[in-house]
């Protein structure tokens, strides 16, 4: 009985969501139709070639869709999971950064260890690498009470140029001719899976949604994470949690998060560090974390979504010659079709179905 | 509203896009290759719109177009992880030729050569060759020496300035050759050069040129994309009829971008440099290799701006003619960097 009203109830809950969604996409495209149209783009070409940019083949889907998505869903998973503790880390793309250079080092400096050892470690060291990247705007927020939105975004900047001193000095490579580093060793380079480009991070990445979900959904830890993130106040004042400790692990665990995508990212895609090594992957992450509402698994295939977008953006370049700057422009205005449409119909769904 | 509503709708409205996306694209046919007509590609990292280096190669890629019967192609990349992706990319759908525009191309040029035996691929400036990935190698220091020579003759405070992007050898070695041919004319020309880190940070070329400026510099080069239109700006502000000062283009004839302070560029024909690669490459004669163009065949010179002719002194120019016959005949060697791996001088 139980199981007939659960079911009854997801049914009407998807229902009106899908609708919503369906809207939303429709109305993103008539916008985009017509911005190319002013443009003096065909519209429906530039539509063909976003769709078959992105899904293509499977072998392009896999190659460029999915592997794109990978660093959005580290780094989506990492805000939402911060936003979520009521912690606004902004500084994912820092983050991420910190997490780059970690692996690539770890992987210029073994270059004997086997990829057993090798490879996880430099993972691991991208991940702790992104944890200790917010350990200033951390102790700035504790000890001084400032807040994290301004020094998660400092520390971006600080991480850039770090980078960018990097690979003119310290790490250049050893020709000392161009500004990256060598490659890393084969031994720290993700398996690819199949023929095409993607790489183990991408599986990885959708366990780690999975099993965020479950900790922030069913542990005690996830439970304090949604009571502090809920109410702080509230959550001190019931005596039993720990708000500090809770905000603080969220915030570490956050920078893991997208430093681990850096990490995955060098040893996935690009085998070396290089200045503007992403292109917004930490910013674009709050973008994705929000439309999926804060929730892991929605952060799959928001993420998803915004891979589509990119790879069907490119291909539009490709194929129907519109320039960057208009695809550029079309990417933010699906986004904001999507984001406006899905806030309007959620009220009319929200009225109808509670939830 | 709930937490609950806004995550569950967020959700759907995501698998709305897949699903909605994925069986449009089953329904639609990939384009193929029009018969059997040469397909080139274009890799740019910078916007076309640079008045420089990229709006030269997408001119290229147009002549290819117009001339050859090519079929064409051009993408903007944005980020290293792109590289791959847009090699992939066009490997994938049977692209001949891709002319990707600069040296950060490298290291995926050959990891996509291997993968695709059957594209070529030509990196501008490119320090790294292979079976099919060749090196186009500019020897725009010609150029920069004469340009170098005009700075030292019109300086009149005997210092010069030098704005450059990203410190790598194909932007030091045009520098080098310009000090030099400042010298040429003047051994007590002093020479400033920055480089702002960036190929196309307008904010940060303008103010490298303004505290050059600042420093007494009369006469300042750049060596970037679209950051040119700063140290254009910058001297613009500086420049009184008293006391003129001027700018001097490169990469591309920028003589018409700031026609009132520009003596002249020193500039890379890049279209027709393409279109030769392009000609030679349907012939099935391209070097292997590296493959250098220089004032030679016409594709580097120093250009100067017909709007200031009369603003220059009868003598330099001659002078300047003099130096260019000189390269061409081999009796004059400007200095340059190499950075070809393996080449003889490289590090």
């Amino acid at each position: 009985m139980i199981r007939r009203a659960l079911r009854a109830r997801l049914g009407s809950r998807w229902i009106g969501p899908l609708a919503a969604g369906a809207v939303a996409l429709l109305a993103a495209a008539l916008l985009a139709a017509a911005g190319l149209a002013l443009a003096g783009y065909e519209p429906v070409a530039a539509g063909r070639a976003l769709v078959s940019g992105a899904f293509g083949s499977w072998e392009r889907f896999a190659s460029i869709t999915l592997v794109r998505a990978t660093p959005l869903i580290l780094t989506g998973l990492a805000v939402a999971l911060a936003f979520r503790a009521g912690v606004w880390n902004i500084g994912a793309e820092g983050q991420l950064y910190a997490g780059a250079v970690a692996a690539v080092w770890v992987g210029l400096a073994f270059p004997g260890a086997p990829a057993w050892l090798l490879l996880p470690g430099a993972m691991a060291a991208a991940a702790v690498a992104g944890g200790l990247w917010t350990l200033v705007p951390v102790g700035l927020k504790f000890r001084a009470g400032v807040g994290e939105v301004i020094t998660t975004i400092l520390m971006n900047f600080v991480a850039i140029h770090t980078v960018a001193w990097l690979v003119h000095g310290p790490l250049q490579e050893a020709r000392g001719v161009f500004p990256q580093t060598d490659p890393v060793a084969l031994a720290a380079r993700l398996p690819r899976l199949g023929s095409g480009r993607l790489h183990a991070g991408f599986p990885v990445a959708v366990v780690l949604a999975g099993a965020l979900w479950w900790l922030l959904r069913h542990s005690a830890w996830g439970f304090r994470v949604r009571a502090v993130g809920a109410s702080a106040r509230a959550a001190a004042v019931s005596g039993r949690i720990h708000t500090g400790r809770v905000v603080l692990g969220a915030f570490l665990l956050s920078g893991m998060l997208a430093g681990l995508a850096g990490g995955v990212e060098v040893a996935g895609v690009t085998f070396a560090l290089y200045e503007n090594l992403s292109p917004g992957y930490g910013y674009t992450a709050i973008a994705v974390a929000l439309l999926a509402g804060l929730n892991p698994v929605a952060v799959l295939l928001a993420a998803g979504f915004f891979g589509v977008l990119q790879a069907g953006a490119a291909a539009m370049q490709r194929d129907v010659g519109v320039p960057a700057v208009w695809v550029s422009a079309i990417e933010a205005l699906v986004i904001l079709a999507v984001v406006a449409a899905d806030r309007f119909l959620r009220r009319g769904v929200a009225g109808k179905g509670g939830g | 509203m709930s937490v609950l509503t806004v995550r569950h709708s967020a959700r759907a409205l995501a698998a709305a896009c897949f699903v909605g996306g994925l069986s449009v694209g089953c329904g639609g046919g990939e384009s193929g290759p029009e018969g059997d007509a040469l397909r080139v590609a274009l890799l740019t990292s910078g916007p076309v719109s640079d008045a420089g280096w990229y709006a030269g190669a997408y001119e290229g890629l147009l002549l290819i177009e117009e001339s050859l019967g090519a079929q064409v192609s051009h993408q903007q990349t944005r980020s290293p992880a792109e590289f791959d992706e847009a090699f992939f990319s066009y490997g994938s759908s049977g692209y001949d030729l891709v002319f990707a525009h600069g040296f950060e191309y490298q290291d995926a040029a050959l990891r996509a050569g291997e993968e695709f035996p059957g594209m070529t691929i030509v990196v501008s400036s490119g320090g790294r060759i292979s079976e099919n990935v060749r090196s186009l190698i500019f020897r725009l220091e010609e150029g920069s020496y004469l340009a170098g020579m005009m700075a030292g003759g019109l300086t009149r405070s005997k210092v010069v300035g030098m704005v450059g992007g990203v410190a790598i050898p194909p932007a030091q070695g045009t520098f080098r050759a310009f000090e030099a041919g400042a010298r040429v004319i003047d051994p007590d020309v002093e020479v400033l050069e920055a480089f702002i880190g960036s190929w196309d940070d307008v904010a940060a070329a303008r103010e490298a040129a303004a505290a050059q400026l600042n420093r007494g510099a009369d006469v300042l080069v750049h060596n970037t994309d679209a950051a040119s239109f700063g140290v254009f700006q910058a001297v613009r502000e500086a420049h009184g009829d008293e006391q003129p000062v001027w700018a001097i283009g490169m990469n591309r004839d920028q003589n018409d971008v700031a026609p009132d302070v520009i003596a002249g560029s020193a500039a890379i024909d890049i279209p027709r440099a393409f279109l030769r690669v392009a000609s030679r490459f349907i012939a099935g004669d391209l070097p292997s290799g590296a493959f250098d163009l220089s004032l030679d065949e016409g594709v580097v010179d120093f250009i100067v701006n017909p709007a200031a002719l009369h603003r220059i002194p009868a003598e330099l120019l001659a002078r300047i003619d003099e130096a260019r016959t000189a390269i061409r005949e081999g009796a004059l060697e400007v200095p340059r960097i190499r950075f070809l791996e393996g080449e003889s001088g490289t590090p």
